[in-house]
């Protein structure tokens, strides 16, 4: 465990070093939630573009998490560092919960100012148990990406081999998960496709929470799907991850 | 596999082979010499590689194979401790293959290696403790000084007041001025010898140096010989691989490998007496050359035959130097192949 706060405290030195790296993910995703601002504000008064903003926002948190600790790893791995971490003594159980710790934080303030934006900027009137409910599926949605991000750095021998999981993970994410359009009207397959992935059930919750009168009962089992992404991903994540070549 | 001979006391390697040694196996002539290195400070890495006490390395029938590549071809190979111990080949001979191996990130596909009794895949997490590991690139964060990145590593061994061990190890790479400086700043000699700091930050028994003193320049190259030549003298067994074939005479023993097969192994003195040396010797204006081993009493022989007459005008020797040497075991194996 305590090798665990060390690479956490690391990764949290390394990101409080980095002030671009830093800015970018915290900055970004502030940008894009304001160009969706200017996009729907040229829609016509009838679209709901408030059952949109929120799981949009989800989205690029989503992504942008994703991105990031992936091309973060890799570059572990291409250093040499992760290699020296390993045979220096830290296992790679440690080596995994440290990177999900040290970017717990930032998933966290990237969830707080994004919707903390959205709310502001769509002018959006949700009560406190409604927002805060908001923000833990953000939340839950950003530490699921981390997860995603270190699994897929296993199959990637440098950055570039992230970005083919852009489009093969990230995007489908877009059109199969309810975030643009019902999955009840895709074929079947296209609908198990979009169940598979984790923002479908992020889009669920939030569809459900913003409704005027909800019950959080209705939200558990979404929830519960979301949060098991996180302990899926990290099994997953300790078996790709090879001490020995 | 080795029975221990002898050994004292001035580094935990040398207590625990002084008690397996039999008081009546150490003859007069080993006392004298141990009697002479406790004398000296200097001279305490001598009696060690000397007399090959113990293993720190036993390779046996090690092979690794990538698919149909074949990077490790049946090897066989002991390292004594205490010992500066050179891997010297051209690139693709598996230096760092051999290495991954004995520092467990790679797994044999037939064979076994043993580094300090223990096995580097079963016994991993203590082997871990006792070997230092420093890698082809300096794989260290540029975002952090040099210092932190030092202490993280030592962080992973739990070491009681890492923060003198970090002074003391910083000291000993002469890198305390620049130690709170972020390693991007670095130059690249600096940023190996951070490297080298974190592999020695938990007083490893034995550490393994991936090419170390390629792509830097002679002064540096020099400097970290030295460093490496002090750290032998505190008792730690050193296992370098190098390309760089002079740097096979700054080794105790040198093994050279070639595609992943052993050509030789020796010590660099003894490497160096395979070389010829080319004899040019002007009677007249006439040019007289020979090839001959390069041992004084050949060139004694060679000389003979002109006598001291007057009439030798000038006399050109050129003897092969270690480079030479290794280049031609390399050539001679490659003939013989395409034969």
């Amino acid at each position: 465990m305590t090798h665990t706060f060390i690479i956490a405290q690391r990764v949290l030195n390394q990101l409080k070093g980095d002030r671009r790296f830093l800015t970018l993910s915290l900055i970004a995703p502030l940008i894009i939630i304001y160009f969706l601002k200017l996009l729907f504000d040229t829609f016509p008064p009838f679209v709901d573009v408030k059952s949109y903003t929120i799981p949009i926002s989800a989205f690029i948190v989503h992504f942008l998490s994703f991105v990031l600790c992936a091309i973060l790893l890799v570059q572990e791995r291409t250093r040499g560092t992760l290699g020296r971490m390993m045979i220096s003594g830290f296992s790679k159980t440690s080596i995994i919960g440290g990177y999900t710790l040290g970017y717990f934080g930032l998933a966290t303030i990237q969830a707080i100012t994004a919707l903390a934006e959205s709310i502001w900027l769509f002018n959006l009137n949700y009560d406190t148990k409604t927002v805060v409910l908001l923000f833990m599926v953000i939340w839950l949605l950003a530490i699921v990406s981390v997860m995603l991000g270190i699994f897929i750095s296993t199959f990637a021998k440098h950055e570039g081999h992230v970005i083919p999981f852009v489009p093969l993970i990230i995007l489908p994410s877009v059109f199969l998960t309810g975030l643009i359009i019902e999955p009840t009207g895709l074929p079947t397959w296209a609908e198990i496709i979009g169940k598979c992935l984790p923002l479908h059930y992020a889009v669920n919750i939030v569809h459900e929470i913003i409704k005027p009168e909800y019950k959080i009962a209705d939200t558990l089992v979404d929830f519960g799907i979301l949060t098991g992404y996180i302990f899926v991903l990290l099994a997953l994540a300790s078996l790709t991850l090879k001490e020995t070549e | 596999m080795t029975e221990v001979c002898v050994g004292f006391p001035l580094h935990e390697h040398f207590v625990s082979v002084d008690r397996k040694v039999a008081p009546n196996s150490l003859t007069a002539h080993t006392l004298n010499i141990i009697a002479n290195a406790e004398n000296d400070s200097k001279q305490i890495y001598k009696p060690f590689s000397y007399f090959y006490s113990m293993n720190a390395i036993e390779i046996e029938n090690l092979s690794k194979n990538y698919g149909k590549l074949h990077a490790l071809k049946n090897m066989n190979l002991d390292v004594p401790i205490g010992t500066i111990y050179g891997l010297v080949g051209p690139n693709g001979a598996g230096k760092t293959t051999l290495i991954k191996t004995l520092v467990g990130s790679l797994r044999p596909s037939s064979g076994f290696a043993i580094v300090l009794g223990l096995d580097p895949l079963k016994d991993k997490w203590k082997l871990r403790k006792q070997i230092g590991y420093m890698p082809q690139s300096p794989a260290l964060y540029d975002d952090l000084s040099a210092r932190k990145n030092i202490m993280f590593f030592g962080k992973a061994q739990n070491i009681p007041d890492l923060k003198k061990r970090t002074d003391e190890i910083l000291s000993f790479a002469e890198l305390s001025s620049r130690s709170n400086d972020k390693v991007e700043t670095l130059s690249g000699g600096m940023k190996k010898r951070v490297s080298l700091c974190c592999a020695l930050i938990h007083n490893p028994k034995i550490i393994f140096l991936d090419e170390p003193t390629a792509a830097i320049d002679p002064h540096l190259k020099m400097q970290s010989w030295i460093l490496f030549r002090k750290l032998a003298q505190t008792g730690v067994t050193i296992f370098i691989s190098t390309h760089l074939m002079d740097e096979a005479m700054f080794c105790d023993k040198v093994t050279i490998l070639r595609n992943g097969e052993i050509l030789a192994v020796d010590t660099p003195q003894r490497i160096l007496q395979r070389g010829k040396t080319k004899l040019k010797i002007f009677v007249n204006n006439e040019e007289n050359i020979s090839i001959i081993d390069s041992t004084s009493e050949n060139l004694a022989d060679e000389l003979k035959k002109f006598g001291l007459e007057k009439n030798i005008s000038s006399i050109e020797l050129h003897s092969d130097n270690i480079e030479d040497v290794i280049l031609s075991i390399i050539r001679e194996k490659e003939k013989e192949e395409k034969s």
